[in-house]
């Protein structure tokens, strides 16, 4: 977070600075271009004056008597003398005398010239015209400043062509003046050509490179790269004579016009520096306020959601900021899961998971659905008589036992157990959740409550107690499930004629003898299950008779022997239902000596009993009617 | 005696008629009459005879020469004198006459001789505005015009005359044109002129 802070006023500074320094450059430069457009107006103003004072003096110089009178003898030689003596005085470069039919007599910068054209006919027309004429002009690659002025006698007699270098020094001193670097370029043709300046040899390249597109900038001058130096330029024309063209060129790098304005980027780089540095501070003491209790809280909402509701959370009391809110509302929370999740515990306890999930959810109603399930009713055989010799405290501690087993179990076999009925317990297989092989779990799991229990003699008979023994009903039917009671006291369970019937199976364990009754859809919903069948029951309300099995256990478990028992069994009971007394009664008498069979074989031979006293009309159905309890 | 008067008066007139005159007329190119233009006639054949004068004054005064244009036959000797209460330093580099009179007051002793005939340009050295032209000629018989423009050549005997107009500020020499002059004839002389822009003289300071 102290980074986030950071980087954002970095960012802040960066384009700050960027944008003042962007602003900077553009006033430096435009200051700097105002300056050389005055520069150049002054240089202009300069050169005028300096061409006037130079006019004046050289006027001066032709009225001289002397000169005069050495002019008119028109000897060339004294004329020569005559005037390097008076350019000397006024220390021009050279001076010259123009006949009035414009060929030079004599000129000090070409001693050796005699009746040639003068070079610059035009200032002479000029003179002519205005009494005198100045201009700059460019004789053997220097530039010059060149007076024309008439020789009066008193009536012009001659021209003096008086001509003054302008050279690196006079250069000099007019950038004193204009406080800008001056380039005399002359452009004649082919390339540029620098004719004096005050730059120093390397920026004097520089410019000489580049002089066509300095010449080309605007008037108002532009920027350019000089040498690698970013620099401002104003081009002047100074002389635009057919053959060559003079240029002044004032220039000034752009990085002395930044120079006042250092100071004030470096004050603002200290400002950023110090902003950044107390902003890293302040956000640093946030952060600690902020990310690190933050951050706790969060590990603790992580061991939260793993359960463990017993996270310390530090937080003053009463609240001191939003943070210290946060840490309050976080324990209350923590506070309200666990006991949440105690109540779900006990509620679970107390009904099925799913029962409790539902319950806590807060979606039951009153009311019930039908549905196909397969009710179990448990009962712990002569548990009166297992416990008496033993203390209340340690019968229900026996009970406990027994129950704990058939819960868990039930449980195992995704059954719900609904209630505890004393010596019992009563469970569903199929609601509140039906799941595929409903009743194919309840069968295995009463199987497997039935080794369990069995399980328990051992430590029984250690105790001194007698074996324990269990009676389970299983019936498969559409039954109603659903919550009974008022809203604020209410059960879950299952209701209807095939809950009873389920009891009712489970009565029938002591009748004949066997651990497990179930019903015929049960039987009929099981795979790999080895069933005998009991009998047939009629029982209330049913006018077709139910069949009763028993499961004797898993197929993989079967061995051979006790096959051919059950063949013979189921043999016996054909014969009987059909009719053929005698041979059932063989069969059944074999059986009496059978293990398992006996106390079946016993009934089926009543049955015969009664059958042989009374013989059955053709509504008989080889069934035992069931009383009601 | 008045019969011997009578024959020294017809001889003038005889000689009065014997003499032809030379009316020039001179115009500028617009037409108005041109002061200070120099007509000369010199007789074709045989060279001109002295004329009776034999000398001339240029005058100072104010700061300015008077006359401004002086017409003298070659031989002649001109004073320069000074009517101002400063000096003057007369000069001229003309090839006809180049002299100087270095600052002087009053009267030089020595007049300056003109023999070369030419255009002679007068200055003075310490006032660039003083200005003069002395043309000298070769012949008797030549006149100056006044602001009328009209100056009359007179006691011409008959003969050919070579006629030639002069100005100071000439754009152009003007040709001489060839006259035949009878005796008694008063010919008109047209004469146009094309001048140079003047500027205005500024008085001498």
């Amino acid at each position: 977070m102290v980074l986030l802070f950071v980087t954002l006023l970095m960012t802040v500074q960066l384009a700050s600075f960027y944008f003042i320094r962007v602003a900077i450059e553009e006033i430096a430069s435009q200051t700097l271009r105002e300056e050389l457009q005055v520069g150049a107006r002054v240089f202009r103003r300069l050169l005028d004056q300096n061409s006037q004072q130079l006019v004046e003096a050289t006027s001066v110089l032709t009225y001289d008597f002397g000169f005069r009178e050495a002019i008119a003898t028109r000897d060339r030689d004294t004329i020569l003398s005559a005037l390097r003596n008076h350019a000397s005085r006024i220390r021009a470069s050279g001076m010259a005398v123009v006949g009035l039919d414009g060929r030079v007599v004599a000129d000090t910068m070409d001693e050796a010239q005699t009746g040639g054209a003068y070079a610059f006919p035009d200032l002479v027309v000029q003179a002519e015209s205005q009494g005198r004429a100045s201009g700059m002009r460019v004789v053997g690659g220097k530039p010059y400043q060149v007076i024309v002025v008439p020789i009066r006698a008193p009536l012009p007699i001659a021209w003096v062509a008086m001509s003054f270098v302008i050279d690196d020094a006079s250069a000099r001193d007019l950038k004193t003046l204009a406080s800008s670097d001056v380039t005399f370029i002359e452009v004649s043709g082919g390339a540029p050509r620098v004719l004096a300046t005050t730059l120093e040899p390397g920026p004097r390249a520089a410019l000489e490179r580049s002089a066509a597109a300095v010449i080309a900038t605007s008037a108002e001058g532009s920027r350019l790269m000089l040498g690698g130096e970013d620099t401002e330029v104003l081009a002047t024309p100074i002389e635009r004579k057919g053959t060559g063209n003079l240029y002044s060129v004032l220039q000034r790098p752009v990085a002395a016009g930044l120079e006042p304005f250092r100071a004030l980027q470096l004050v603002l780089v200290l400002l950023a520096c110090l902003s950044l540095a107390v902003t890293a501070l302040v956000a640093n003491r946030l952060a600690r306020r902020l990310a690190l209790p933050l951050a706790r809280l969060a590990k603790a909402a992580g061991e939260v959601a793993k359960g463990r509701y017993d996270v310390a959370v530090q937080a003053n009391e009463p609240a001191r900021d939003e943070i210290d809110e946060l840490a309050l509302a976080f324990r209350g929370m923590t506070k309200g899961l666990a006991e949440r999740d105690k109540v779900r515990d006990v509620l679970g306890k107390v009904a099925s998971a799913a029962v409790a999930d539902e319950l806590m959810r807060g979606t039951v109603e009153l009311g019930g659905e039908e549905r196909e399930a397969t009710v179990m009713f448990t009962d712990i055989r002569n548990f009166t008589s297992l416990c008496e010799t033993l203390r209340p405290q340690e019968s229900l501690a026996l009970l406990n036992d027994f129950l704990t087993v058939i819960s868990e179990v039930v449980e195992q076999y995704r059954g719900v157990v609904d209630k505890y009925t004393g010596d019992g317990a009563m469970a569903v297989f199929g609601a509140p959740v039906a799941e595929p092989g409903d009743a194919q779990r309840a069968v295995e799991a009463a199987l497997e409550i039935r080794r369990r229990v069995l399980a328990l003699g051992p430590s029984l008979a250690a105790r001194g107690l007698p074996h324990p023994e269990i009676g389970i009903g299983l019936n498969t039917a559409r039954v109603i499930a659903g919550n009974i009671g008022s809203s604020s006291r209410l059960n879950y369970t299952v209701l209807g004629d095939g809950v009873n019937l389920a009891s009712r199976f489970e009565g029938l364990t002591k009748r004949y003898r066997v651990p497990i009754v179930v019903g015929e859809l049960t039987q009929r919903g099981c795979t790999g299950v080895i069933f005998r069948e009991l009998d047939k029951v009629r029982v209330r309300g049913r006018v077709e008779p139910v069949r009763i099995f028993e499961p004797l256990q898993l197929a993989r478990d079967a061995t051979t022997r006790a096959g051919r028992a059950l063949d013979t069994w189921h043999a016996a009971l054909a014969d009987y239902r059909e009719r053929r007394w005698d041979r059932a009664r063989g069969l059944f008498e074999r059986l009496e000596h059978e293990p398992g069979y006996e106390r079946l074989a016993e009934i089926y031979l009543g049955y015969l009993a009664d059958v042989a006293a009374r013989q059955p009309g053709p509504e008989w159905d080889a069934a035992f009617t069931l009383f009601e309890k | 005696m008045r019969a011997a008067r009578f024959p020294l008066i017809a001889l003038f007139a005889v000689g009065g008629v014997l003499a032809a005159s030379l009316e020039v007329t001179v115009r500028d190119e617009r037409g108005n009459p041109v002061e200070n233009a120099v007509a000369y006639a010199t007789p074709k054949g045989a060279p001109a005879p002295a004329g009776p004068k034999r000398t001339a004054a240029i005058e100072q005064i104010d700061k300015t020469f008077v006359p401004h244009v002086t017409v003298v036959q070659a031989g002649t000797t001109v004073q320069f004198p000074n009517r101002d209460p400063i000096r003057h330093h007369v000069y001229s580099f003309s090839p006809a006459k180049s002299f100087e009179i270095k600052l002087y007051a009053g009267t030089p002793p020595t007049p300056v001789l003109f023999d070369k005939p030419g255009e002679v340009v007068l200055g003075c050295n310490i006032h660039d505005n003083m200005l003069a032209f002395v043309l000298v000629v070769e012949t008797p018989y030549f006149a100056k015009t006044p602001r009328e423009g009209i100056a009359r050549l007179e006691q011409l005997p008959a003969g050919e005359y070579d006629v030639h107009v002069w100005h100071p500020a000439l754009a152009a020499p003007v040709p001489a044109r060839t006259v035949r002059l009878r005796a008694d004839e008063t010919a008109p002389f047209p004469a146009a002129v094309t001048l140079k822009a003047q500027p205005a003289r500024a008085p001498a300071r």
